[in-house]
């Protein structure tokens, strides 16, 4: 004779025992399922990385008029700074843009010489925004600033930056959608089997008044056992084989910058993925008991 | 208690069980329904636990029709009335006590009431020693005696019994009715569909005769045959 929560309990751990092969389906389907949610929430932890690292790599320059003063140039640089998604203003002088251009033809000092002493390079102001998304809009902020002649920045680059983080986002939020609802259905059918195996026992707990909420508990509880079961093949499944490219990929390509796993990441991966199979064990469960409750 | 009025059950569309079917069950009462074989005997047991609802007319129970009881409410009905069958209906996995304890354990009783009401019950019933057997274990009449003190573990106001002896042989079929006639003295108001034409006629209580679904005789006092 038990209290409510040991029937609970043992109730739940029996079924999944006597339908071992079901359950064991039906955790490995979800695991699946949470594998790849897993797996394309490493990758868009990783795009979102990269695309950091390539945004702060991304610069507009405004190219200031010539015999520019330097009262102007600090109120230029005053009208920039307070600019909406402007992260980072930098001044580059006449002199300084002279001394980079130097230093990028070092070895062919003879191009220079032909310049003499006069210094042709303008004054620019080199900016950094907090988004990819924000360059158009500050490029025409920019634009607008009286004594900016000109703007230049990597258009395309920028666009097909945000537009392929856009397209992968949907990508692997689809994938995960339609796997998450086989793993709902896989769940679904395993607990279908139990509640068949124990229709029997449900219709004398439905005629000693037991009520809906008592008689579906154990499934409740099975589903989401099963979930979480799913949820850890597949976030070991997602950690190691994640591992695994990171290694492969630190080796073969290692100018692209990739996020190590480390423990903030492997939690967060882990919690998604948890909250997500106990979901959808909860669904499969609440998804067959629905119809087949009315014994 | 019990009140049928003016209640007909069809199945399907020529399957007719019962056709205008009026009723009273006054609290206390022990009642045989009796008939043949499809005379609707079975489907009145069920209408009275609301595992069927009528297709017309109403069936009020403890003062409540039940085709307007909600379906959350059913529980709570059932917990009021205890129900045998013919095929006992125990879990195999379960040994009698657990069984007994089972109706209790899954409407949330505290298990120190369980165990308490359980032995009493399963005393009630002669099975005290054994408790801890399995149904494959145990006669045919002891499986409904299990069935039994499943059935009234919880002091339900109304016992039904849907042919409880048929398929036991006549000396146990007996031993199976002085359960039913004990229930009744404590109180339980108990309504027994039954083929058991002796019993019906050694026991003298109210029967009610079935034919076709409809009632064809109502008495106090009677026998199975008229």
């Amino acid at each position: 004779m038990k209290s409510w929560s040991g029937y609970l309990f043992s109730e739940t751990w029996k079924s999944i025992w006597r339908n071992k092969a079901s359950s064991l389906l039906s955790a490995f389907t979800t695991g699946f399922a949470l594998f790849l949610l897993g797996m394309s929430f490493l990758v868009s932890v990783n795009l979102r990385f990269i695309f950091s690292t390539v945004e702060q790599q991304m610069e507009i320059q405004a190219y200031l008029k010539k015999d520019i003063s330097e009262s102007e140039t600090s109120k230029i640089l005053e009208i920039v700074k307070n600019t909406g998604g402007v992260r980072e203003v930098n001044y580059v002088s006449k002199e300084k843009a002279l001394e980079e251009l130097k230093a990028m033809f070092r070895d062919k000092a003879s191009v220079l010489d032909t310049l003499g002493d006069e210094n042709p390079l303008p004054a620019s102001i080199r900016v950094r925004t907090e988004k990819v998304e924000d360059i158009p809009r500050v490029v025409g902020e920019l634009k607008k600033i009286p004594g900016v002649v000109d703007v230049i920045y990597q258009e395309e680059v920028s666009r097909r930056l945000a537009s392929v983080g856009r397209a992968i986002q949907i990508v692997s939020f689809g994938g995960v959608v339609i796997v998450g609802f086989v793993a709902v259905m896989v769940i679904g059918n395993s607990i279908r089997l139990t509640i068949y195996s124990r229709r029997h026992e449900i219709s004398i707990m439905k005629l000693v008044g037991a009520t809906d909420g008592f008689i579906l508990g154990p499934f409740l509880l099975e589903g989401i056992v099963l979930g979480v079961l799913g949820s850890l093949v597949g976030s070991g499944f997602a950690a190691g084989l994640y591992v695994w490219i990171v290694q492969r990929v630190g080796s073969v390509l290692p100018f692209i910058p990739m996020l190590r796993l480390d423990f903030d990441v492997l939690c967060d991966m882990l919690g998604i993925v948890l909250v997500t199979g106990v979901m959808v064990g909860m669904a499969g469960s609440v998804f067959s008991l629905r119809r087949h409750l009315r014994i | 208690m019990i009140s049928l009025r003016d209640v007909s059950k069809t199945y399907s569309e020529n399957v007719r069980a019962l056709f205008r079917v009026n009723l009273e069950i006054r609290k206390g009462e022990f009642v045989f329904i009796v008939g043949p074989s499809g005379a609707g005997k079975s489907t009145l047991i069920k209408l009275l636990y609301r595992e069927e609802t009528p297709t017309t007319g109403q069936v009020i129970v403890f003062g409540k029709d039940l085709q307007k009881m909600r379906r959350r409410e059913i529980p709570y009905l059932r917990r009021r009335i205890g129900v045998v069958f013919q095929d006992f209906r125990l879990l195999e996995d379960r040994t009698v006590e657990e069984n007994v304890a089972f109706a209790l354990e899954v409407t949330g009783t505290p298990w120190r009431d369980v165990k308490k009401r359980v032995a009493q019950v399963i005393s009630m019933v002669g099975l005290k020693d054994r408790k801890d057997a399995y149904p494959r274990e145990l006669s045919g009449g002891e499986q409904q005696r299990v069935a039994i003190a499943r059935a009234l573990v919880r002091n339900p106001d109304i016992l039904l019994a849907d042919e409880p002896s048929g398929n036991l042989d006549p000396h146990t079929s007996i031993e199976i009715f002085e359960l039913l006639e004990r229930a009744n003295m404590y109180g339980t108001t108990v309504v027994v569909a039954t083929h058991a034409q002796n019993i019906v006629d050694a026991l003298r209580k109210r029967v009610v005769e079935l034919r076709d679904g409809v009632i064809v005789r109502d008495v106090r006092r009677g026998a199975y045959g008229s």
